[in-house]
């Protein structure tokens, strides 16, 4: 049973946007200045006409580039921007990291628990992996990171939310499982 | 130059001059040549070069390309290379030179005679249309703090510029181009990690763009010192000096040492200053630091012989052999050059948070024998070396070893004794501390011993015991022609036995010696005695609470014999608690009371006020009597009281009776009239609160006349009741009247006396308040009432008034009770204040509740438990015998203040004659 706990994946996604705007506000970034959209994350766009699995499958798969794109960043920042000692920043990030690598896993599983079978990884071609070189847009890209993570799990929550077939099928063997070792008891 | 060739032909001696001339007059310099520009972006220099002639002067002229605008507009002055026969010249931008389009020319001068301007070269921006998206230069700078930087921001083709702002902070701005837009922030601080951000946004407010400047210092590292460890090779290190500011690989400090560069340094924060650390495998002798960064570079040395920097390791794998009073400490060294190294090292030793360092040396040095430890103690213990020759500094410590003492025998109890007045005593013992006890107490033994006797009895008591009484008295009755027994107490543990501790105890209570007094000062009772031979082996100092009758908590100090003098202190002293300290010698003999001291730790005001205060008229004088406050209610050495005439708001002092045992007082000179007295006794810290007694002073001529007229009335009862004159038929209730507050004394005039049945009572304070009770009344400075009942007068023929059985009436009783006697002397049934006064025509209504004065009955005062126990229904009188008008007369002590009488149900006027004489009692 794949442990999809939605409350903690909202605690998950505050974490994440409020990472994004940690980083705004660190980077001094004004408020009343907008910065532009630029999708990082490249996945077929949404349809009513997808199935379960397929919902689950675009969404596993924004969720690993997140967490690519992630990885990079953080050792793109710690290459150009790092070296001090490390703060609270820097514990949140991980913190996210972890926490995304957490959804990503439940994702798996229920992509697993719907088909049962194993979960391909979804291709990271033609994702910007390496990202910028200039500073500042390193900075940006870094931030669009943290918006598409914001994004992404955000719709982590939707998708969840909206299977409930799925996590009722998997109450119902849970509590067939249940009823079968108190019978053996 | 076409004349010049036409005279030459002709004229050919002027054609020379003339050409000269002409040449002299008319030449015009070269104009510059093949220009070239060469711009350096990092760097924001742009270099000319150009061909030039013969001319070392140029003008130059650089413009904004786009709005021909000049930036640059001066005269130069340049040479040609010898070989190139090029001019060169470096032209710097404040802007960097991406901006915007720069067109240069340049043209020769010669004084004032100019060439024309070269073609116009042009250096092309980033702001050209090809070029459509937004942009900011420069990006990614390095500079040194307080310097300006120009950043300039190109708008995205299509949109409107809106700001720039470094940080947070919006700046002014310069156009240089259409597209094109630049701030200078000057005087720059250094920026957080990440550097500090520029950001370009458009009109709508959107963000277009950006640069990141990083401002910082050049290294400037500090203190670099080599040592060594091993012997062999050398770790140097040095303090990083002031934060750079400067992150990120490529803009971090790097180091090397020596020529190698370290990627990674060893860091590590000391006194707030970060220090880096490298090692070199063989020691040079000479070593040289350099430090880079984007910003510049710093280089330090140091040299010295290796074996001027020994510092040894820190000692490893410690272990250790723990005995009760010491321990031996062995530890490992890593490296063998130490085997022959002369070292010295410090041994901490920590145990209850207490920590005490020993130094030992020796070569190679690997273990040592720590002595003076404690048993059954906990120690924490670490060590750290240094060479002993050419010292340097001192290795690291070890890590702490953590062990406990073994344990050993208690130490021998301290132990002393406490007589009784009833022979009673008691052996004490103070508890074993934990340093003393040497491993948990199993117990303790008792043993008395009667050295005449030789008889001996042993008891076994558990660790909780501290105290056994012992009865000298069942002692010295079963035979033993000794006065003394011997007392010996030892302590048990699991290693053994004490030594013993014995005292002599006496089998019989000794007086004790006058007591002095001593004053507590600097933490303690200062005590002083003369020097006694027979202290063989010094004194004992003794306290307790004086207060204290049984069992009492006692305390006590061993003084050496060759001191006279000590300061008794105790945790234990409270302030307001009179001790007793007493001195006694000792010897192998009974302990001798030398000396007794009495003293407080702090005196406090009185707790109590004096008890059984009451008040007598005699004659026209008025005596007060108190008896003696207890000694724990006194809380300091009495000096004195303090008389007061109470008005009820004010107390008016009228004597200071400064002899402490004095226990009354007498009051002269008052008129007639009711009065209250307040008696405060005092210590040195002030007074108590005092306690109150009222009075009626009485006329001695009414009072004479009233005895007879009770005596009438008590004989003659059948006198005819008066008529109510005029309208007295008011309701029953309190008359308020406020005293004033202006007068001392308030002093209540007689009224003239009605016949009516309703009569004017004072109520006296203690009946008002319910929750005054005892026989000490507290002073309050509310200017007080005083309180009038038209009431009814029970018409009865006679009512005696006595007090009733309420509390307050208890203690006024009580109160009465004084340690006075007077053979012979007649007291007043009751001391009302005030009543309405008599006609002398009918007394017999206010004989019954005014019972103050009544003549003397000398005879009935032989039995006053009979007329006590009678509960006021005394015997019939005989024959009253004469009744002088020179009688003497006092005040019923028993009524005090009380309006009713404890009788007041007799109707006889016998028995309240009787009861009045009866309260007379010694």
């Amino acid at each position: 049973m794949p442990n999809v706990n939605l409350s903690n994946h909202l605690i998950q996604t505050h974490l994440l946007i409020s990472s994004w705007s940690y980083n705004r506000k660190k980077e001094s970034l004004s408020p009343d200045l907008t910065v532009a959209d630029g999708r990082l994350v490249t996945v077929p766009p949404p349809s009513s006409q997808l199935d379960t699995r397929d919902k689950l499958w675009r969404l596993h798969s924004a969720l690993l580039q997140c967490r690519s794109l992630l990885e990079r960043a953080i050792t793109k920042e710690e290459e150009e921007l790092g070296g001090a000692e490390k703060g609270d920043y820097q514990s949140q990030r991980k913190t996210v990291r972890d926490r995304l690598s957490l959804l990503l896993a439940n994702t798996g599983e229920l992509l697993k628990a719907t088909d049962g079978t194993a979960v391909l990884t979804p291709s990271l071609e033609g994702l910007e992996i390496d990202g910028p070189t200039i500073l500042f847009e390193v900075k940006l890209w870094i931030y669009r990171i943290f918006k598409e993570l914001d994004y992404w799990t955000k719709t982590a929550i939707t998708t969840l939310q909206g299977l409930p077939s799925v996590t009722a099928k998997e109450r119902g063997r849970t509590t067939a499982v249940r009823r079968r070792r108190s019978t053996r008891r | 130059c076409i004349m010049c060739i036409y005279i030459t032909l002709n004229y050919l001696f002027l054609t020379v001059c003339l050409c000269v001339h002409v040449f002299f007059f008319f030449s015009v310099p070269t104009v510059p040549q093949q220009v070239s520009l060469s711009p350096n972006l990092e760097t924001q220099q742009l270099t000319l070069s150009w061909l030039g002639g013969e001319s070392t002067t140029f003008d130059i002229m650089i413009l904004r390309t786009e709005l021909n605008e000049t930036v640059f507009y001066e005269t130069v002055s340049v040479t040609a290379d010898k070989i190139s026969g090029q001019h060169q010249w470096n032209w710097t931008s404040v802007e960097p030179l991406e901006c915007t389009s720069l067109s240069v020319q340049i043209r020769s001068r010669d004084g004032q005679t100019t060439s024309d301007w070269s073609d116009t070269h042009i250096l092309p921006g980033m702001d050209l249309p090809s070029n459509k998206d937004s942009q900011m230069f420069p990006q990614d700078r390095v500079v040194s703090v307080g310097t300006n930087t120009t950043f300039c921001c190109i708008v995205e083709e299509g949109l409107g510029f809106g700001s720039i702002r470094y940080r947070d902070l919006v700046m002014n701005v310069t156009r240089l181009s259409r597209r094109s837009y630049a701030m200078t922030q000057i005087n720059q601080g250094p920026s957080g990690v990440t550097g500090t951000n520029v950001f370009c946004s458009s009109d709508e407010k959107t963000l277009l763009n950006g640069a990141v400047v990083f401002v910082g210092y050049p290294p400037l590292p500090s203190d670099l010192v080599c040592e060594t460890h091993d012997l062999v090779s050398a770790v140097c290190q040095w303090n990083r000096g002031r934060d750079t500011h400067l992150y990120g690989k490529k803009r971090k400090t790097y180091y090397t040492l020596n020529g190698r560069y370290f990627t990674h340094t060893h860091t590590h924060t000391f006194m707030n200053q970060k220090w880096s650390a490298c090692s070199l495998a063989q020691w040079d002798g000479n070593f040289t630091l350099v430090a880079r960064n984007l910003l510049g570079q710093y280089s330090l040395t140091d040299s010295s012989e290796l074996s001027l920097r020994v510092r040894p390791v820190a000692p490893a794998n410690l272990t250790s052999v723990v005995r009760a009073w010491n321990a031996t400490l062995l530890w490992q060294w890593k490296h063998r050059g130490y085997d022959s190294l002369a070292l010295i090292c410090q041994v901490e030793l920590t145990s209850h948070w207490h920590t005490t360092t020993r130094t030992f040396s020796g070569v190679g040095l690997r273990s040592v024998i720590v002595l003076d430890l404690r048993p059954d103690e906990d120690y924490s213990i670490k060590v750290r070396c240094g060479v002993q020759q050419n010292f340097w500094n001192w290795g690291d410590w070890s890590g702490p070893l953590a062990f406990r003492t073994s344990i050993d025998i208690p130490d021998a109890p301290d132990v002393w004794m406490w007589i009784e007045r009833d022979n009673t005593g008691r052996l004490m013992w103070k508890p074993l501390t934990h340093r003393e006890s040497h491993g948990q107490i199993t117990g303790y033994e008792v043993t008395l011993w009667s050295p005449d006797e030789n008889i001996q009895h042993t008891e076994t008591l558990p660790q909780s015991i501290c105290t056994v009484p012992i009865n000298l008295t069942h002692i010295s009755t079963t035979g033993s022609s000794s006065n003394k027994v011997i007392a010996t107490v030892i302590a048990k543990n699991a290693a053994g036995v004490s030594p013993p501790a014995s005292i002599v105890m006496p089998l019989r209570w000794t007086d004790p010696p006058a007591v002095s007094r001593t004053a507590y000062m600097d933490g303690g009772f200062p005590l002083s005695w003369q020097s006694d031979a027979n202290a063989s082996c010094g004194y004992v100092v003794e306290w307790h609470d004086a207060s204290c009758q049984q069992d009492c908590a006692v305390e006590w100090i061993k003084v050496a014999a060759e001191n006279t003098n000590i300061s008794a202190q105790s945790e234990n002293f409270q302030p307001g608690v009179r001790y007793t300290l007493s001195l006694y010698s000792c010897s192998s003999e009974v302990p001798q009371l030398l000396q007794r001291w009495e003293g407080y730790m702090e005196e406090l005001v009185p707790s109590s006020s004096v008890p059984h205060l009451s008040s007598n008229q005699q004659d026209s004088n008025i005596k007060l009597s108190w008896g003696e406050i207890p000694l724990v209610s006194r809380r300091g050495f009495l000096l004195g009281y303090h008389i007061y005439l109470n008005n009820g708001s004010q107390l008016m002092l009228l004597a200071n009776v400064s002899d402490p045992t004095s226990r009354s007082y007498t009051v002269k000179g008052l008129p007639v009239g009711s009065y209250k007295f307040t008696v405060k006794a005092y210590t040195s810290a002030g007074e108590d609160t005092g306690a109150t007694v009222s009075i009626s002073l009485e006329s001695y001529n009414n009072i004479l006349f009233s005895i007879v007229a009770r005596v009438k009335k008590a004989f003659y009862p059948d006198i005819p009741e008066p008529k109510l004159a005029g309208d007295w038929s008011r309701t029953q209730g309190p008359l308020d009247v406020k005293p004033s507050p202006h007068s001392m004394v308030h002093i209540v005039e007689e009224p003239e006396w009605d016949s009516s049945k309703e009569a004017l009572v004072v109520i006296p304070e203690e009946d008002e308040d319910e929750d005054e009770t005892g026989d000490e009344p507290v002073d309050t400075d509310e200017p007080t009432s005083l309180r009038y009942y038209n009431q009814v007068i029970d018409d009865r023929p006679i009512r005696p008034r006595f007090p009733d059985s309420s509390a307050s009436s208890a203690s006024s009783l009580d109160s009465a009770r004084t340690d006075v006697t007077y053979t012979g002397i007649q007291t007043s049934g009751n001391s009302l204040g005030y009543r309405p006064q008599m006609q002398p025509g009918s007394l017999s209504q206010d004989m019954a509740s005014f019972g103050g004065y009544q003549p003397q009955c000398s005879w009935h005062l032989d039995s006053p438990v009979e007329a006590e126990e009678s509960g006021g229904l005394a015997p019939s009188l005989g024959s009253p015998t004469s009744v002088a008008s020179t009688q003497f007369l006092l005040p019923d002590s028993g009524s005090k203040e009380q309006p009713e009488g404890k009788g007041q149900g007799s109707s006889s006027a016998t028995t309240w004659f009787h009861n009045l004489l009866s309260s007379a009692k010694p």
